[in-house]
């Protein structure tokens, strides 16, 4: 009478694997690559929605882990010139001194073919540029920046820079790029 | 009623504080160029505070931690702390007058500023305007090999009150740099 009401012991290890797993997965960062066809023959607006959505996430940990395998020659290939190393202490002061300034409008550009928007937003440099063949957003995690910047060896190419910053990056969009063409691609972090 | 209203006021008042006193500390350097045969115009807004970072940490050829060299030969013996210290205390009135075909220059003190003014009368017709606060004047570090500390220069930007440093106008495109 017992066994019929109560769960069996593997329906119970089921139940709590698949609760892990659930939990692991909604814990872990995703990033997703969204890209987005619009049909630039009807709409003028380059930013409009469009039904046409192609999705791809992943987790950033597979990622991570992905990188591991790729052999150390590799990078050792992909010298940094030794100037970039010179001028370290130059740019992680500057960008502890960013991540200090006060919220505001840094930069404005306006030319005929383009505008140009830099804010500091409190940890997050947001770039705009309104361009006449493409839109472009770019949200830049100064922290992220920071701590990719404060590990890096400045010597060689190191993949785990890029997964300091998605770290850090704030949940939404990464970068969004709107074309003339009518494709439009966002990489957003959740 | 009157109790909420009071405890609206001081919430109000407790979230402003922060930012009426954030707006106080920071100063600001402030750059606009607009250049009119192609309508570009830039406006650069940066807090003092990350110039001088920037400044003390470039080094390059002739600029290392915020001093410059002024590359003078070794013979030119010029005392510059005795002449800034006799502009200072000269006083008001016209120093300087050019006049000639090519750019009239003007340098006068009035009223703890001194100007620079250039009128060019050909080519760009530029004209230049400088201000320089006398209390400037103080913070102009010379080092024993010919260097100016300008990120001294800089930092005494933060006693300085609002207003324009230089303006320069021209038919090819106006500069203007102040601090708030």
């Amino acid at each position: 009478m017992n066994g019929q009401r109560g769960m069996s012991t593997v329906g119970a290890v089921l139940l709590a694997a698949t609760a892990g797993l659930l939990t692991a997965t909604l814990m872990m960062d995703w990033m997703v690559v969204d890209v987005h066809v619009v049909d630039v023959s009807d709409h003028d607006d380059i930013q409009v929605d469009a039904p046409l959505h192609i999705k791809v996430p992943f987790p950033l940990l597979i990622a991570n882990i992905a990188t591991g395998f790729i052999p150390d020659e590799a990078f050792e290939e992909a010298h940094i010139p030794p100037e970039v190393k010179a001028q370290k202490e130059l740019v992680l002061a500057t960008v502890r001194a960013l991540l200090d300034t006060p919220d505001a409008e840094l930069v404005k550009v306006r030319t005929e073919d383009a505008n140009v928007d830099i804010y500091k937003d409190g940890d997050t440099l947001r770039i705009a540029v309104d361009a006449d063949d493409a839109v472009v957003r770019c949200n830049v995690p100064i922290d992220g920046i920071l701590d990719a910047l404060e590990d890096w060896d400045w010597e060689t190419f190191d993949p785990q820079m890029v997964f300091d910053v998605l770290h850090a990056a704030e949940n939404g969009d990464l970068v969004t790029v709107a074309t003339k063409d009518g494709v439009r691609v966002a990489i957003k972090m959740w | 009623m009157k109790r909420k209203v009071v405890i609206l006021v001081a919430v109000a008042a407790l979230l402003a504080a922060p930012a009426a006193y954030a707006g106080d500390e920071t100063r600001w350097v402030n750059v606009h160029v607009t250049e009119n045969s192609s309508n570009t115009n830039v406006e650069v807004h940066l807090p003092l505070s990350l110039v001088l970072t920037v400044l003390r940490n470039v080094d390059v050829e002739n600029f290392h931690g915020g001093h410059v060299d002024l590359e003078l030969d070794d013979d030119m013996d010029i005392n510059f702390p005795e002449i800034m210290a006799a502009v200072k205390e000269a006083p008001d009135g016209k120093f300087v007058t050019v006049t000639s075909d090519e750019a009239d220059v003007n340098v006068h003190k009035q009223a703890g500023n001194l100007y620079v003014t250039v009128n060019q009368k050909e080519d760009e017709m530029a004209k230049v305007e400088v201000t320089m606060p006398l209390e400037l004047l103080d913070a102009l570090s010379f080092g024993e090999e010919n260097t100016l500390d300008v990120a001294a220069l800089l930092q005494s930007f933060d006693k300085l009150p609002d207003g324009d440093i230089v303006k320069v106008t021209s038919n090819e495109a106006n500069v203007r740099v102040w601090i708030e």
